[in-house]
């Protein structure tokens, strides 16, 4: 090495040393403005006034969020509209999730039994499966329930409905809302709803599972078997509690992406039992054009769903302990 | 409690055949060591024993019963698991009394026999903490007490020792052996530790390949092995290839002296084990065939050491315990060997290859 080059090396390392992390800096900032700012624009403009003709002004207002609470000719009249679509939004996302995971509990725990090879077919199938847009899952959906070409043609023609109305169900069906006098129906109902959220997220709840499940020591379940477990016991006293923390992280994820569908509601829910998150698209882009009302229901459901973020995260530390 | 008798067992697995027509009598209160290199169906045939895996043919029979298609959990043979399988999210006394909870046991009667079980092993105070703040000793212990629980009529043991350090081990055995003898429960061990074996077992089974090679007592399996791979795989040995000739056996150009079974008539190529503790060094008076053999290496271990020679015949080790003879012995040093005629086991050539 020439006596040149030995000088250099040094100078240009401390010069690096010295100099200011731009590249950095540069993709903090990028990272925090492309993570940050869509929030805090929703955030801001919550608080905002609406201005005809779909835009709105700064301003710090609480009116948004107290119509969303107890309605906008508060105190004069209390309404709980928005409230009740915060709830059929939580009441969904919950039966939803739950569904979901518990299905996929039983097929994820048989699965991991399975050969290797045959463990990689089912989970190259599961994860291909999740290319499906939600709109394409829906309308397959909407077709398999629809009253004059899905299920309940089906039912009709092989002569379920009869049966049913024989055996006395159809009342029991029709009281819950999933028969008309006619024949059965599925659409609209909360059973179609929460049917079709548990079908877009069931694939995710698989692969949630998997990793905890295939992980569990066999042995332990071979033991219980000794021991005098039966199947169910072994599932109950040894599977599921090795996996506790595991399915309960799954169900809350799984919650609150489903606070967020929107397809899916929109089709198969009653008017009436629609949920916050098609408010908000409605507040935002649909007939009334009410950015800052639309954003003052995100952010809610933003919050509720940090909330049971923290709840599950409570939960599970406190399980840990 | 009943003895087990397994009637021509065999597993397959796919096209390989893990376990070979086993017939083998465990009597009552019999503690049997399953011995046998990795690999050679020991651990599956406790599997299929304990109704974890199904047999592809036989029958297993409890007493006058057939339980070869019974479900694990109603044969109820009390396990312990080579990673002892305890339950994580149980307390130790939890994990003791699973099988009595799951029965339906009353709290107070599964409290007192936990109690109890600890105590047994050792355990006691132990009760109330978690299977994470245990050693591996303790959580062996705990495993044993669980699988002691529900009063088994056979108590199956795969590896047990395995995951101790080498110590404890040894502690463990001698330990587990006064239990089993205190509670006279049938007991079936698998391991591949020959000094495991040889220190539990009332009977000893060599496997091999998914085959028994050898059944019996620990002394007449290290002492009177039948096949070249029993010679080999218990113990240590010098293997010396032959041809009988009149009664004796010629490996080179000596002529050896053993009680040769009469099987072997002259022509058949042979092979010889002599265990490196039985032949002499320069000592006279003793009946056998005598070698002239020089010192290659010496091997001092503290209570043994081991000679190294090269014979007439071949290489050969010789172990001397401490004590037996204070001779020094140097490398290049000349000396005669002795084989006793007792000392030495024939068998046809070939087998340990194919072993």
């Amino acid at each position: 090495m020439s006596a040149a080059s030995q000088v250099v090396v040094p100078m240009t390392v401390a010069a690096a040393a010295k100099r200011p992390p731009l590249a950095r800096i540069a993709i903090w900032v990028v990272t925090l403005f492309l993570c940050l700012t869509p929030f805090l624009l929703v955030i801001v403009i919550s608080f905002g006034h609406k201005v005809e003709g779909a835009s709105w002004e700064w301003a710090f207002s609480l009116d948004n969020y107290q119509r969303v609470f107890v309605g906008a000719n508060w105190p004069d009249e209390v309404t709980f509209l928005y409230l009740q679509k915060l709830y059929y939004s939580l009441y969904y996302a919950v039966i939803a999730s739950v569904l979901a995971v518990l299905t996929a509990f039983p097929f994820t725990y048989l699965m991991t039994g399975l050969s290797k090879r045959a463990q990689s077919v089912w989970l190259v199938f599961i994860l291909s499966s999740l290319s499906l847009s939600e709109v394409f899952i829906v309308m397959g959906w909407d077709v398999l329930l629809s009253n004059r070409s899905g299920l309940p043609m089906v039912f009709k023609a092989t002569g379920l409905t009869q049966w049913l109305k024989d055996v006395g169900w159809f009342d029991t069906l029709r009281d819950w809302g999933l028969a008309n006098p006619r024949n059965v129906k599925f659409k609209t109902s909360v059973f179609a709803t929460v049917l079709t959220m548990a079908y877009l997220v069931w694939p995710y709840a698989v692969i949630l599972l998997y990793p905890p499940l295939s992980r569990l020591d066999r042995s332990m379940t071979e033991a219980a078997r000794t021991m005098g477990a039966g199947p169910w016991t072994v599932i109950r006293t040894v599977v599921l509690p090795a996996v506790r923390l595991p399915l309960i992280g799954s169900v809350l994820l799984l919650f609150v992406f489903l606070l967020g569908v929107y397809v899916a509601v929109t089709v198969f829910a009653e008017p009436a039992k629609q949920t916050m998150a098609v408010s908000v698209y409605e507040a935002v882009r649909g007939n009334t054009l009410n950015a800052p009302f639309g954003s003052a229901q995100a952010v809610i459901l933003l919050l509720t769903a940090g909330l049971f973020l923290t709840l599950g995260q409570w939960l599970t530390r406190r399980n840990a302990s | 409690m009943k003895g087990l008798h397994l009637a021509g067992i065999y597993k397959d697995f796919g096209s390989v055949r893990a376990v070979e027509n086993i017939k083998l009598d465990f009597a009552e209160g019999e503690l049997t060591a399953l011995l046998g290199p990795s690999g050679c169906g020991k651990t599956t045939l406790l599997r299929m024993i304990a109704g974890l895996e199904m047999p592809s043919g036989g029958s297993i029979l409890l007493g006058e019963d057939n339980i070869t298609a019974l479900a694990a959990h109603k044969r109820r043979f009390g396990m312990v698991f080579q990673n002892f399988a305890l339950f994580p999210h149980l307390s130790v006394r939890e994990n003791v009394v699973y099988s009595l909870v799951i029965a339906g046991t009353s709290k107070s009667d599964a409290i007192d026999t936990g109690e109890r079980l600890l105590d047994l092993v050792q355990l006691s105070g132990y009760g109330d903490r978690r299977i994470g703040e245990l050693s591996g000793g303790q959580r062996q212990r705990v495993a044993i007490a669980r699988a002691l629980a529900q009063e088994p009529e056979v108590f199956l043991l795969d590896e047990p020792m395995s995951a101790l350090d080498a110590k404890l081990r040894e502690d463990m055995q001698v330990e587990l052996r006064l239990l089993q003898q205190r509670l006279g429960i049938t007991t079936i061990v698998v391991t591949h530790d020959q000094r495991e074996a040889m220190t539990m077992a009332d009977k000893i089974v060599v496997m091999s390949q998914g085959r028994v090679e050898q059944v019996g007592p620990p002394q007449q399996i290290y002492h009177r092995p039948e096949n070249a791979f029993v010679a080999d795989f218990i113990g240590k040995a010098n293997f010396f290839d032959g041809v009988v000739e009149a009664g004796k056996v010629r490996v080179g150009q000596s002529l050896l002296e053993l009680k040769t079974p009469a099987e072997f008539i002259s022509g058949s190529p042979v092979q010889i084990a002599c265990r490196p503790e039985t032949p002499y060094l320069d000592s006279d008076g003793i009946a056998g065939s005598r070698l002239k053999a020089s010192v290659t290496f010496v091997r001092d271990v503290g209570p043994v050491r081991d000679i190294h020679l090269q014979t007439e015949i071949g290489p050969m080790i010789v172990e001397y315990a401490r004590g037996e003879t204070e001779r020094s012995f140097t490398v290049g040093q000349e000396t005669i060997v002795t084989l006793p005629v007792e000392g030495l086991h024939v068998f046809p050539r070939n087998e340990r290859a194919a072993a």
